[in-house]
Protein backbone atom coordinates (compact mmCIF):
# COMPACT_ATOMS: atom_id res chain seq x y z
CA UNK A 1 0.00 0.00 0.00
CA UNK A 2 2.97 2.32 0.31
CA UNK A 3 2.83 3.02 -3.45
CA UNK A 4 -0.15 5.28 -2.89
CA UNK A 5 0.77 8.99 -2.85
CA UNK A 6 0.90 10.46 0.62
CA UNK A 7 -0.71 13.75 1.44
CA UNK A 8 1.94 16.35 2.30
CA UNK A 9 0.87 18.91 4.85
CA UNK A 10 3.15 21.94 4.87
CA UNK A 11 3.63 23.68 8.17
CA UNK A 12 1.79 26.95 8.69
CA UNK A 13 3.96 30.05 8.61
CA UNK A 14 3.62 33.80 8.74
CA UNK A 15 5.68 36.10 6.56
CA UNK A 16 7.37 38.53 8.89
CA UNK A 17 9.25 40.63 6.34
CA UNK A 18 6.57 42.10 4.10
CA UNK A 19 8.98 44.75 2.79
CA UNK A 20 10.26 42.22 0.24
CA UNK A 21 7.06 42.77 -1.74
CA UNK A 22 8.07 46.36 -2.35
CA UNK A 23 7.53 47.23 -6.00
CA UNK A 24 10.52 49.47 -6.65
CA UNK A 25 10.56 52.51 -8.89
CA UNK A 26 8.46 51.49 -11.88
CA UNK A 27 7.96 54.88 -13.48
CA UNK A 28 11.64 55.82 -13.74
CA UNK A 29 12.43 58.25 -16.56
CA UNK A 30 14.70 56.66 -19.17
CA UNK A 31 18.01 58.44 -19.47
CA UNK A 32 18.66 60.29 -22.73
CA UNK A 33 21.14 57.64 -23.88
CA UNK A 34 18.57 54.91 -23.33
CA UNK A 35 15.91 56.88 -25.17
CA UNK A 36 18.16 57.43 -28.17
CA UNK A 37 19.33 53.82 -28.10
CA UNK A 38 15.71 52.67 -28.25
CA UNK A 39 15.19 54.26 -31.67
CA UNK A 40 15.49 51.49 -34.26
CA UNK A 41 16.95 53.62 -37.02
CA UNK A 42 19.71 54.99 -34.83
CA UNK A 43 20.81 51.54 -33.64
CA UNK A 44 20.96 50.29 -37.22
CA UNK A 45 22.81 53.37 -38.42
CA UNK A 46 25.33 52.88 -35.62
CA UNK A 47 25.84 49.26 -36.66
CA UNK A 48 26.33 50.31 -40.27
CA UNK A 49 28.78 53.00 -39.21
CA UNK A 50 30.58 50.46 -37.03
CA UNK A 51 30.97 48.07 -39.97
CA UNK A 52 32.31 50.83 -42.20
CA UNK A 53 34.75 52.04 -39.54
CA UNK A 54 35.97 48.48 -38.92
CA UNK A 55 36.57 48.09 -42.64
CA UNK A 56 38.45 51.38 -42.86
CA UNK A 57 40.58 50.74 -39.77
CA UNK A 58 41.32 47.16 -40.82
CA UNK A 59 42.57 48.18 -44.24
CA UNK A 60 44.52 51.22 -43.06
CA UNK A 61 46.02 49.78 -39.88
CA UNK A 62 47.06 46.45 -41.35
CA UNK A 63 48.18 48.15 -44.55
CA UNK A 64 46.27 45.67 -46.72
CA UNK A 65 47.21 45.69 -50.39
CA UNK A 66 44.58 47.97 -52.03
CA UNK A 67 44.54 45.65 -55.04
CA UNK A 68 43.15 42.92 -52.81
CA UNK A 69 40.95 44.92 -50.45
CA UNK A 70 40.80 48.71 -50.86
CA UNK A 71 39.76 50.90 -47.96
CA UNK A 72 36.20 52.16 -47.69
CA UNK A 73 37.01 55.81 -48.32
CA UNK A 74 39.07 54.92 -51.39
CA UNK A 75 36.14 52.94 -52.85
CA UNK A 76 33.68 55.69 -52.00
CA UNK A 77 35.89 58.29 -53.65
CA UNK A 78 36.10 56.17 -56.78
CA UNK A 79 32.29 55.81 -56.78
CA UNK A 80 31.73 59.56 -56.48
CA UNK A 81 34.36 60.40 -59.08
CA UNK A 82 32.91 57.93 -61.57
CA UNK A 83 29.36 59.05 -60.83
CA UNK A 84 29.99 62.74 -61.38
CA UNK A 85 32.79 62.83 -63.90
CA UNK A 86 32.79 59.40 -65.50
CA UNK A 87 30.14 57.56 -67.42
CA UNK A 88 28.94 55.33 -64.56
CA UNK A 89 25.59 57.08 -64.58
CA UNK A 90 25.06 56.13 -68.24
CA UNK A 91 26.01 52.55 -67.48
CA UNK A 92 23.45 52.44 -64.69
CA UNK A 93 20.83 53.93 -66.98
CA UNK A 94 21.68 51.33 -69.62
CA UNK A 95 21.21 48.47 -67.14
CA UNK A 96 17.98 49.87 -65.74
CA UNK A 97 16.59 50.45 -69.23
CA UNK A 98 17.28 46.87 -70.31
CA UNK A 99 15.82 45.62 -67.04
CA UNK A 100 12.64 47.65 -67.48
CA UNK A 101 12.15 46.49 -71.07
CA UNK A 102 12.68 42.85 -70.12
CA UNK A 103 10.53 43.09 -67.01
CA UNK A 104 7.55 44.73 -68.69
CA UNK A 105 7.71 42.39 -71.69
CA UNK A 106 7.84 39.42 -69.31
CA UNK A 107 4.86 40.77 -67.34
CA UNK A 108 2.86 41.31 -70.53
CA UNK A 109 3.49 37.76 -71.76
CA UNK A 110 2.69 36.39 -68.31
CA UNK A 111 -0.60 38.35 -68.32
CA UNK A 112 -1.59 36.89 -71.69
CA UNK A 113 -0.71 33.36 -70.58
CA UNK A 114 -2.63 33.67 -67.33
CA UNK A 115 -5.68 35.12 -69.11
CA UNK A 116 -5.62 32.12 -71.41
CA UNK A 117 -5.23 29.82 -68.41
CA UNK A 118 -8.28 31.29 -66.65
CA UNK A 119 -10.34 31.07 -69.81
CA UNK A 120 -9.68 27.46 -70.76
CA UNK A 121 -8.50 24.19 -69.28
CA UNK A 122 -6.00 23.73 -72.10
CA UNK A 123 -4.39 27.05 -71.16
CA UNK A 124 -4.29 26.06 -67.51
CA UNK A 125 -2.59 22.77 -68.37
CA UNK A 126 -0.18 24.52 -70.67
CA UNK A 127 0.86 27.01 -68.01
CA UNK A 128 1.27 24.26 -65.42
CA UNK A 129 3.49 22.18 -67.73
CA UNK A 130 5.53 25.13 -68.97
CA UNK A 131 6.19 26.58 -65.51
CA UNK A 132 7.11 23.16 -64.11
CA UNK A 133 9.62 22.79 -66.93
CA UNK A 134 11.07 26.28 -67.25
CA UNK A 135 10.93 27.62 -63.69
CA UNK A 136 13.78 25.39 -62.46
CA UNK A 137 15.91 26.41 -65.46
CA UNK A 138 18.13 29.35 -64.49
CA UNK A 139 17.59 32.08 -67.08
CA UNK A 140 21.30 32.70 -67.36
CA UNK A 141 21.73 29.20 -68.80
CA UNK A 142 19.67 30.38 -71.79
CA UNK A 143 22.19 33.12 -72.50
CA UNK A 144 24.43 31.07 -74.82
CA UNK A 145 21.38 30.12 -76.87
CA UNK A 146 20.02 33.67 -76.81
CA UNK A 147 23.30 35.00 -78.14
CA UNK A 148 23.14 32.45 -80.91
CA UNK A 149 19.60 33.40 -81.88
CA UNK A 150 19.61 37.14 -81.36
CA UNK A 151 23.27 37.95 -81.66
CA UNK A 152 25.35 39.95 -79.24
CA UNK A 153 23.29 42.84 -78.00
CA UNK A 154 20.34 44.09 -76.03
CA UNK A 155 17.94 41.65 -77.70
CA UNK A 156 19.54 38.60 -76.12
CA UNK A 157 19.67 40.30 -72.71
CA UNK A 158 15.97 41.11 -72.99
CA UNK A 159 15.20 37.53 -74.03
CA UNK A 160 16.98 36.15 -70.98
CA UNK A 161 15.26 38.69 -68.70
CA UNK A 162 11.84 37.76 -70.09
CA UNK A 163 12.62 34.14 -69.36
CA UNK A 164 13.57 34.96 -65.76
CA UNK A 165 10.46 37.07 -65.08
CA UNK A 166 7.79 35.22 -67.05
CA UNK A 167 7.64 31.88 -65.21
CA UNK A 168 7.89 33.21 -61.67
CA UNK A 169 5.11 35.75 -62.29
CA UNK A 170 2.90 33.34 -64.27
CA UNK A 171 3.22 30.62 -61.64
CA UNK A 172 2.34 32.89 -58.72
CA UNK A 173 -0.48 34.70 -60.53
CA UNK A 174 -2.03 31.45 -61.73
CA UNK A 175 -1.95 29.84 -58.29
CA UNK A 176 -3.26 33.09 -56.80
CA UNK A 177 -6.21 33.07 -59.22
CA UNK A 178 -6.95 29.45 -58.40
CA UNK A 179 -7.05 30.22 -54.68
CA UNK A 180 -9.60 33.05 -54.97
CA UNK A 181 -12.57 31.90 -52.90
CA UNK A 182 -15.68 30.74 -54.69
CA UNK A 183 -17.75 33.33 -52.78
CA UNK A 184 -15.81 36.28 -54.21
CA UNK A 185 -16.08 34.81 -57.70
CA UNK A 186 -19.85 34.33 -57.34
CA UNK A 187 -20.25 37.90 -56.11
CA UNK A 188 -18.42 39.07 -59.22
CA UNK A 189 -20.65 36.96 -61.44
CA UNK A 190 -23.68 38.33 -59.61
CA UNK A 191 -22.62 41.83 -60.59
CA UNK A 192 -22.64 40.62 -64.17
CA UNK A 193 -18.87 40.78 -64.58
CA UNK A 194 -17.58 38.53 -67.31
CA UNK A 195 -14.36 37.97 -69.24
CA UNK A 196 -11.68 40.64 -68.91
CA UNK A 197 -13.63 42.94 -66.51
CA UNK A 198 -14.19 39.91 -64.26
CA UNK A 199 -10.45 39.22 -64.20
CA UNK A 200 -9.50 42.87 -63.65
CA UNK A 201 -12.10 43.73 -61.04
CA UNK A 202 -12.38 40.50 -59.05
CA UNK A 203 -9.55 38.06 -59.68
CA UNK A 204 -6.63 40.51 -59.80
CA UNK A 205 -7.46 42.38 -56.58
CA UNK A 206 -8.33 39.16 -54.76
CA UNK A 207 -5.11 37.46 -55.83
CA UNK A 208 -2.94 40.56 -55.46
CA UNK A 209 -0.81 39.39 -52.52
CA UNK A 210 0.31 36.39 -54.51
CA UNK A 211 0.75 38.40 -57.74
CA UNK A 212 2.89 40.88 -55.83
CA UNK A 213 5.06 38.13 -54.38
CA UNK A 214 5.47 36.74 -57.90
CA UNK A 215 6.53 40.18 -59.10
CA UNK A 216 9.06 40.44 -56.27
CA UNK A 217 10.54 37.01 -57.00
CA UNK A 218 10.60 37.91 -60.69
CA UNK A 219 12.42 41.15 -59.93
CA UNK A 220 14.97 39.35 -57.76
CA UNK A 221 15.66 36.76 -60.48
CA UNK A 222 15.77 39.40 -63.21
CA UNK A 223 18.20 41.63 -61.30
CA UNK A 224 20.51 38.69 -60.59
CA UNK A 225 20.29 37.48 -64.16
CA UNK A 226 20.99 40.92 -65.60
CA UNK A 227 24.07 41.51 -63.50
CA UNK A 228 25.29 37.99 -64.27
CA UNK A 229 24.70 38.40 -67.98
CA UNK A 230 26.37 41.80 -68.10
CA UNK A 231 29.33 40.57 -66.12
CA UNK A 232 30.05 38.34 -69.07
CA UNK A 233 28.64 39.65 -72.25
CA UNK A 234 27.56 43.22 -71.46
CA UNK A 235 30.21 45.01 -73.43
CA UNK A 236 28.97 43.50 -76.66
CA UNK A 237 26.24 46.07 -77.03
CA UNK A 238 28.55 49.06 -77.16
CA UNK A 239 28.18 50.94 -73.91
CA UNK A 240 27.72 48.08 -71.46
CA UNK A 241 25.96 48.24 -68.11
CA UNK A 242 26.64 48.11 -64.41
CA UNK A 243 27.70 44.45 -64.48
CA UNK A 244 30.17 45.25 -67.22
CA UNK A 245 31.55 48.11 -65.14
CA UNK A 246 32.28 45.64 -62.33
CA UNK A 247 33.85 43.13 -64.69
CA UNK A 248 35.96 45.77 -66.43
CA UNK A 249 37.27 47.07 -63.10
CA UNK A 250 38.12 43.57 -61.95
CA UNK A 251 39.91 42.82 -65.22
CA UNK A 252 41.97 46.01 -64.82
CA UNK A 253 42.59 45.00 -61.19
CA UNK A 254 40.96 48.21 -59.97
CA UNK A 255 39.35 46.58 -56.99
CA UNK A 256 38.03 49.91 -55.68
CA UNK A 257 36.02 50.10 -58.91
CA UNK A 258 34.55 46.65 -58.16
CA UNK A 259 33.46 47.90 -54.74
CA UNK A 260 32.06 51.10 -56.26
CA UNK A 261 30.00 48.96 -58.66
CA UNK A 262 28.81 46.73 -55.82
CA UNK A 263 27.71 49.84 -53.85
CA UNK A 264 25.58 50.90 -56.80
CA UNK A 265 24.09 47.41 -57.21
CA UNK A 266 23.15 47.34 -53.52
CA UNK A 267 21.74 50.86 -53.69
CA UNK A 268 19.51 50.10 -56.68
CA UNK A 269 18.39 46.85 -55.07
CA UNK A 270 17.46 48.64 -51.85
CA UNK A 271 15.59 51.39 -53.71
CA UNK A 272 13.54 48.89 -55.72
CA UNK A 273 12.74 46.59 -52.79
CA UNK A 274 12.26 49.12 -50.00
CA UNK A 275 10.87 52.09 -51.93
CA UNK A 276 9.12 50.82 -55.06
CA UNK A 277 7.69 47.51 -53.86
CA UNK A 278 7.10 48.79 -50.32
CA UNK A 279 4.99 51.66 -51.67
CA UNK A 280 3.04 49.36 -53.97
CA UNK A 281 2.40 47.13 -50.95
CA UNK A 282 1.29 50.04 -48.76
CA UNK A 283 -1.10 51.32 -51.39
CA UNK A 284 -2.65 47.98 -52.26
CA UNK A 285 -2.55 44.92 -50.02
CA UNK A 286 -1.89 46.80 -46.77
CA UNK A 287 -4.57 49.38 -47.50
CA UNK A 288 -7.05 46.68 -48.48
CA UNK A 289 -6.29 44.87 -45.23
CA UNK A 290 -5.09 41.67 -46.89
CA UNK A 291 -1.70 41.79 -45.25
CA UNK A 292 -0.35 43.47 -42.17
CA UNK B 1 -45.23 62.35 -61.04
CA UNK B 2 -44.10 60.08 -63.80
CA UNK B 3 -40.67 59.75 -62.13
CA UNK B 4 -42.19 57.43 -59.55
CA UNK B 5 -41.68 53.78 -60.40
CA UNK B 6 -44.77 52.19 -61.85
CA UNK B 7 -45.94 48.76 -60.86
CA UNK B 8 -45.58 46.47 -63.82
CA UNK B 9 -48.27 43.83 -64.05
CA UNK B 10 -47.07 41.04 -66.24
CA UNK B 11 -49.70 39.17 -68.23
CA UNK B 12 -50.65 35.73 -66.93
CA UNK B 13 -49.32 32.90 -68.99
CA UNK B 14 -49.15 29.15 -68.95
CA UNK B 15 -46.04 27.33 -70.14
CA UNK B 16 -47.32 25.02 -72.79
CA UNK B 17 -44.07 23.22 -73.44
CA UNK B 18 -42.92 21.75 -70.16
CA UNK B 19 -40.40 19.56 -71.96
CA UNK B 20 -38.00 22.50 -71.89
CA UNK B 21 -37.58 21.86 -68.18
CA UNK B 22 -36.38 18.37 -68.97
CA UNK B 23 -33.18 17.54 -67.17
CA UNK B 24 -31.52 15.54 -69.89
CA UNK B 25 -29.60 12.46 -68.89
CA UNK B 26 -27.90 13.37 -65.63
CA UNK B 27 -26.24 10.07 -64.94
CA UNK B 28 -24.68 9.51 -68.34
CA UNK B 29 -21.50 7.49 -68.25
CA UNK B 30 -18.52 9.47 -69.51
CA UNK B 31 -16.95 8.16 -72.67
CA UNK B 32 -13.47 6.68 -72.52
CA UNK B 33 -12.05 9.80 -74.18
CA UNK B 34 -13.68 12.10 -71.65
CA UNK B 35 -12.47 10.01 -68.72
CA UNK B 36 -8.96 9.96 -70.14
CA UNK B 37 -8.87 13.69 -70.73
CA UNK B 38 -10.11 14.29 -67.19
CA UNK B 39 -6.86 12.88 -65.83
CA UNK B 40 -4.48 15.71 -65.04
CA UNK B 41 -1.29 13.85 -65.77
CA UNK B 42 -2.54 12.56 -69.12
CA UNK B 43 -3.39 16.08 -70.28
CA UNK B 44 -0.10 17.53 -69.14
CA UNK B 45 1.86 14.68 -70.62
CA UNK B 46 0.14 15.06 -73.98
CA UNK B 47 0.96 18.77 -73.97
CA UNK B 48 4.59 17.84 -73.48
CA UNK B 49 4.42 15.32 -76.33
CA UNK B 50 2.70 17.88 -78.56
CA UNK B 51 5.39 20.41 -77.76
CA UNK B 52 8.14 17.96 -78.65
CA UNK B 53 6.33 16.88 -81.83
CA UNK B 54 5.88 20.51 -82.88
CA UNK B 55 9.57 21.13 -82.30
CA UNK B 56 10.60 18.07 -84.34
CA UNK B 57 8.20 18.82 -87.20
CA UNK B 58 9.14 22.49 -87.31
CA UNK B 59 12.86 21.80 -87.48
CA UNK B 60 12.39 19.14 -90.16
CA UNK B 61 9.91 21.07 -92.27
CA UNK B 62 11.41 24.56 -92.20
CA UNK B 63 14.95 23.31 -92.64
CA UNK B 64 16.19 25.75 -90.01
CA UNK B 65 19.94 25.52 -89.57
CA UNK B 66 20.80 22.99 -86.89
CA UNK B 67 23.21 25.53 -85.49
CA UNK B 68 20.23 27.66 -84.58
CA UNK B 69 17.73 25.04 -83.48
CA UNK B 70 18.67 21.37 -83.61
CA UNK B 71 16.08 18.66 -84.04
CA UNK B 72 14.67 17.14 -80.87
CA UNK B 73 15.91 13.72 -81.94
CA UNK B 74 19.45 15.08 -82.34
CA UNK B 75 19.21 16.62 -78.88
CA UNK B 76 18.07 13.35 -77.33
CA UNK B 77 20.88 11.48 -79.07
CA UNK B 78 23.36 14.11 -77.85
CA UNK B 79 22.05 13.73 -74.30
CA UNK B 80 22.59 9.97 -74.30
CA UNK B 81 25.96 10.34 -75.95
CA UNK B 82 27.02 12.88 -73.35
CA UNK B 83 25.88 10.64 -70.52
CA UNK B 84 27.60 7.49 -71.85
CA UNK B 85 30.80 8.80 -73.33
CA UNK B 86 31.37 12.40 -72.26
CA UNK B 87 31.13 12.13 -68.51
CA UNK B 88 28.08 14.33 -68.23
CA UNK B 89 27.10 12.52 -65.04
CA UNK B 90 30.48 13.30 -63.50
CA UNK B 91 30.01 16.96 -64.40
CA UNK B 92 26.57 16.92 -62.80
CA UNK B 93 28.13 15.33 -59.73
CA UNK B 94 30.84 18.03 -59.64
CA UNK B 95 28.22 20.76 -59.73
CA UNK B 96 26.12 19.10 -57.06
CA UNK B 97 29.10 18.57 -54.72
CA UNK B 98 29.98 22.26 -54.89
CA UNK B 99 26.33 23.22 -54.47
CA UNK B 100 25.85 20.99 -51.41
CA UNK B 101 29.09 22.24 -49.81
CA UNK B 102 28.09 25.87 -50.27
CA UNK B 103 24.51 25.24 -49.21
CA UNK B 104 25.48 23.37 -46.04
CA UNK B 105 28.06 25.95 -44.91
CA UNK B 106 25.58 28.73 -45.74
CA UNK B 107 22.90 27.07 -43.62
CA UNK B 108 25.32 26.75 -40.70
CA UNK B 109 26.26 30.44 -40.86
CA UNK B 110 22.61 31.41 -41.22
CA UNK B 111 21.78 29.31 -38.14
CA UNK B 112 24.46 31.10 -36.10
CA UNK B 113 23.26 34.53 -37.27
CA UNK B 114 19.63 33.67 -36.54
CA UNK B 115 20.48 32.35 -33.09
CA UNK B 116 22.31 35.58 -32.32
CA UNK B 117 19.34 37.51 -33.66
CA UNK B 118 16.72 35.80 -31.52
CA UNK B 119 18.74 35.91 -28.31
CA UNK B 120 20.00 39.51 -28.28
CA UNK B 121 18.69 42.81 -29.57
CA UNK B 122 22.11 43.66 -30.97
CA UNK B 123 22.11 40.44 -32.99
CA UNK B 124 18.65 41.20 -34.31
CA UNK B 125 19.71 44.69 -35.41
CA UNK B 126 22.90 43.35 -36.95
CA UNK B 127 21.02 40.70 -38.91
CA UNK B 128 18.38 43.08 -40.21
CA UNK B 129 20.99 45.65 -41.26
CA UNK B 130 23.10 43.03 -43.02
CA UNK B 131 20.19 41.38 -44.81
CA UNK B 132 18.72 44.71 -45.90
CA UNK B 133 22.08 45.59 -47.40
CA UNK B 134 23.29 42.29 -48.80
CA UNK B 135 20.07 40.51 -49.82
CA UNK B 136 19.51 42.76 -52.86
CA UNK B 137 23.11 42.19 -53.97
CA UNK B 138 23.22 39.41 -56.58
CA UNK B 139 25.75 36.83 -55.42
CA UNK B 140 27.21 36.53 -58.90
CA UNK B 141 28.43 40.14 -58.68
CA UNK B 142 30.78 38.99 -55.92
CA UNK B 143 32.44 36.43 -58.16
CA UNK B 144 35.12 38.83 -59.49
CA UNK B 145 36.07 39.67 -55.89
CA UNK B 146 35.99 36.02 -54.89
CA UNK B 147 38.28 35.14 -57.78
CA UNK B 148 40.67 37.84 -56.60
CA UNK B 149 40.65 36.65 -52.99
CA UNK B 150 40.50 32.88 -53.37
CA UNK B 151 41.94 32.44 -56.83
CA UNK B 152 40.49 30.27 -59.56
CA UNK B 153 38.97 27.24 -57.97
CA UNK B 154 35.97 25.83 -56.26
CA UNK B 155 36.58 28.02 -53.16
CA UNK B 156 35.48 31.08 -55.11
CA UNK B 157 32.28 29.40 -56.25
CA UNK B 158 31.58 28.16 -52.71
CA UNK B 159 32.07 31.71 -51.43
CA UNK B 160 29.52 33.13 -53.87
CA UNK B 161 27.13 30.27 -53.09
CA UNK B 162 27.43 31.06 -49.37
CA UNK B 163 26.44 34.60 -50.08
CA UNK B 164 23.43 33.53 -52.13
CA UNK B 165 22.18 31.13 -49.42
CA UNK B 166 22.84 32.93 -46.11
CA UNK B 167 20.69 36.05 -46.52
CA UNK B 168 17.39 34.61 -47.75
CA UNK B 169 17.58 31.72 -45.25
CA UNK B 170 18.50 33.95 -42.28
CA UNK B 171 15.89 36.56 -43.22
CA UNK B 172 13.06 34.03 -43.51
CA UNK B 173 14.07 32.05 -40.42
CA UNK B 174 14.25 35.26 -38.38
CA UNK B 175 10.81 36.49 -39.45
CA UNK B 176 9.49 32.97 -38.83
CA UNK B 177 10.84 32.92 -35.27
CA UNK B 178 9.60 36.42 -34.55
CA UNK B 179 6.05 35.56 -35.59
CA UNK B 180 5.68 32.44 -33.41
CA UNK B 181 2.61 33.27 -31.36
CA UNK B 182 3.00 34.21 -27.69
CA UNK B 183 0.54 31.45 -26.74
CA UNK B 184 2.73 28.74 -28.20
CA UNK B 185 5.80 30.19 -26.49
CA UNK B 186 4.02 30.19 -23.14
CA UNK B 187 2.85 26.59 -23.65
CA UNK B 188 6.47 25.63 -24.26
CA UNK B 189 7.62 27.38 -21.11
CA UNK B 190 4.84 25.72 -19.17
CA UNK B 191 6.27 22.36 -20.20
CA UNK B 192 9.57 23.49 -18.75
CA UNK B 193 11.37 23.79 -22.10
CA UNK B 194 14.42 26.01 -21.91
CA UNK B 195 17.47 26.87 -24.01
CA UNK B 196 18.22 24.46 -26.85
CA UNK B 197 15.26 22.15 -26.21
CA UNK B 198 12.98 25.19 -26.35
CA UNK B 199 14.38 26.16 -29.75
CA UNK B 200 14.43 22.63 -31.21
CA UNK B 201 11.08 21.41 -29.89
CA UNK B 202 9.06 24.58 -30.06
CA UNK B 203 10.46 27.46 -32.10
CA UNK B 204 11.69 25.44 -35.09
CA UNK B 205 8.49 23.42 -35.64
CA UNK B 206 6.35 26.54 -35.14
CA UNK B 207 8.41 28.58 -37.61
CA UNK B 208 8.95 25.71 -40.06
CA UNK B 209 6.77 26.98 -42.93
CA UNK B 210 8.79 30.14 -43.19
CA UNK B 211 12.12 28.35 -42.63
CA UNK B 212 11.22 25.99 -45.47
CA UNK B 213 10.34 28.97 -47.65
CA UNK B 214 13.79 30.41 -46.93
CA UNK B 215 15.44 27.09 -47.76
CA UNK B 216 13.60 26.96 -51.10
CA UNK B 217 14.50 30.54 -52.04
CA UNK B 218 18.08 29.87 -50.97
CA UNK B 219 18.19 26.78 -53.17
CA UNK B 220 16.76 28.66 -56.17
CA UNK B 221 19.30 31.48 -55.82
CA UNK B 222 22.18 29.07 -55.22
CA UNK B 223 21.30 26.95 -58.26
CA UNK B 224 21.09 30.01 -60.49
CA UNK B 225 24.32 31.43 -59.11
CA UNK B 226 26.14 28.14 -59.55
CA UNK B 227 25.12 27.74 -63.18
CA UNK B 228 25.99 31.37 -63.92
CA UNK B 229 29.37 31.10 -62.18
CA UNK B 230 30.23 27.93 -64.04
CA UNK B 231 29.02 29.35 -67.34
CA UNK B 232 31.35 32.27 -66.95
CA UNK B 233 34.38 31.17 -65.07
CA UNK B 234 33.97 27.39 -65.08
CA UNK B 235 36.38 27.20 -67.96
CA UNK B 236 39.19 28.92 -66.17
CA UNK B 237 38.48 26.85 -63.08
CA UNK B 238 38.55 23.55 -64.90
CA UNK B 239 41.75 24.50 -66.68
CA UNK B 240 43.65 24.73 -63.44
CA UNK B 241 42.39 21.44 -62.05
CA UNK B 242 44.36 18.34 -62.88
CA UNK B 243 41.39 16.09 -63.38
CA UNK B 244 38.72 16.62 -65.97
CA UNK B 245 36.33 18.50 -63.75
CA UNK B 246 34.17 21.50 -64.56
CA UNK B 247 30.45 21.42 -63.93
CA UNK B 248 27.19 21.45 -65.78
CA UNK B 249 27.39 25.16 -66.63
CA UNK B 250 30.81 24.61 -68.12
CA UNK B 251 29.40 21.75 -70.23
CA UNK B 252 26.82 24.15 -71.71
CA UNK B 253 29.35 26.91 -72.26
CA UNK B 254 32.10 24.83 -73.83
CA UNK B 255 29.68 23.12 -76.20
CA UNK B 256 28.30 26.49 -77.24
CA UNK B 257 31.83 27.64 -77.98
CA UNK B 258 32.36 24.50 -80.09
CA UNK B 259 29.02 25.10 -81.83
CA UNK B 260 27.75 21.71 -80.61
CA UNK B 261 24.23 23.08 -80.27
CA UNK B 262 22.51 19.71 -79.66
CA UNK B 263 24.85 19.28 -76.70
CA UNK B 264 23.89 22.76 -75.43
CA UNK B 265 20.25 21.67 -75.43
CA UNK B 266 21.21 18.40 -73.76
CA UNK B 267 22.95 20.41 -71.03
CA UNK B 268 19.88 22.60 -70.56
CA UNK B 269 17.70 19.48 -70.27
CA UNK B 270 19.98 18.19 -67.55
CA UNK B 271 19.77 21.53 -65.71
CA UNK B 272 15.97 21.34 -65.90
CA UNK B 273 15.94 17.71 -64.73
CA UNK B 274 18.14 18.41 -61.71
CA UNK B 275 15.99 21.45 -60.86
CA UNK B 276 12.75 19.49 -61.14
CA UNK B 277 14.21 16.66 -59.05
CA UNK B 278 15.24 18.96 -56.21
CA UNK B 279 12.04 21.01 -56.21
CA UNK B 280 9.46 18.30 -56.83
CA UNK B 281 11.07 15.33 -55.11
CA UNK B 282 13.21 16.62 -52.27
CA UNK B 283 11.36 19.76 -51.19
CA UNK B 284 7.89 18.36 -51.84
CA UNK B 285 8.73 15.32 -49.71
CA UNK B 286 10.01 17.48 -46.89
CA UNK B 287 6.84 19.53 -47.16
CA UNK B 288 4.59 16.46 -47.06
CA UNK B 289 6.41 14.99 -44.06
CA UNK B 290 6.45 18.21 -42.06
CA UNK B 291 4.25 21.23 -42.63
CA UNK B 292 1.42 19.41 -44.42
CA UNK B 293 1.40 16.54 -41.96
CA UNK B 294 1.31 19.02 -39.10
CA UNK B 295 -1.59 20.77 -40.83
CA UNK B 296 0.19 24.10 -41.15
CA UNK B 297 -0.21 24.30 -44.90
CA UNK B 298 -2.79 22.87 -47.25
CA UNK B 299 -2.51 21.57 -50.80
Amino acid sequence: MDTLPQLVIRPEFENTDIKDAHTGNIAVELSIVEKIWNINGIRKAVILLGLVITWQIYTVALDVEPLMFPSFLFSLERLLVDLFTGDLIFKIWFSVKVLLIGYSAGMAIAAVLVLWATASRLGSDFIATATAMFNPLPAIAMLPLAMLWFGLGTASLVFVLIHSVLWAVALNTHSGFKNVTETLKMIGENYGLRGVPFVCKVLVPAAFPSILSGMKVGWAFAWRTLIGAELVFGASSGSGGLGWYIFESSQNIETEGVFAGLFMVILIGIVVENVVFRNVELRTVNRWGMQR
Amino acid sequence: MNTLPQTVVRPEFEASDLDAANHGDVARRLTAYERLSNMDSVRKFSILILFIAAWEIYTRASGVSHFLLPKFSDTAVALFQAIWSEQLLIMVWNSITILVTGYAIGLAIAAVLTTAAITTRFGSDLLSTLTAMLNPLPAIALLPLALLWFGLGSESIVFTLLHSVIWPVALNAHTGFMSVSETQRMVGRNYGLRGMTYVVKLLIPAAFPSILMGLKIGWAFAWRTLIAAELVFGGSISDTAETQSGGLGWFVFSNQMDMQIPHVFAGLFTVILVGIFVENVIFTNIEIKTVRRWGMQTS
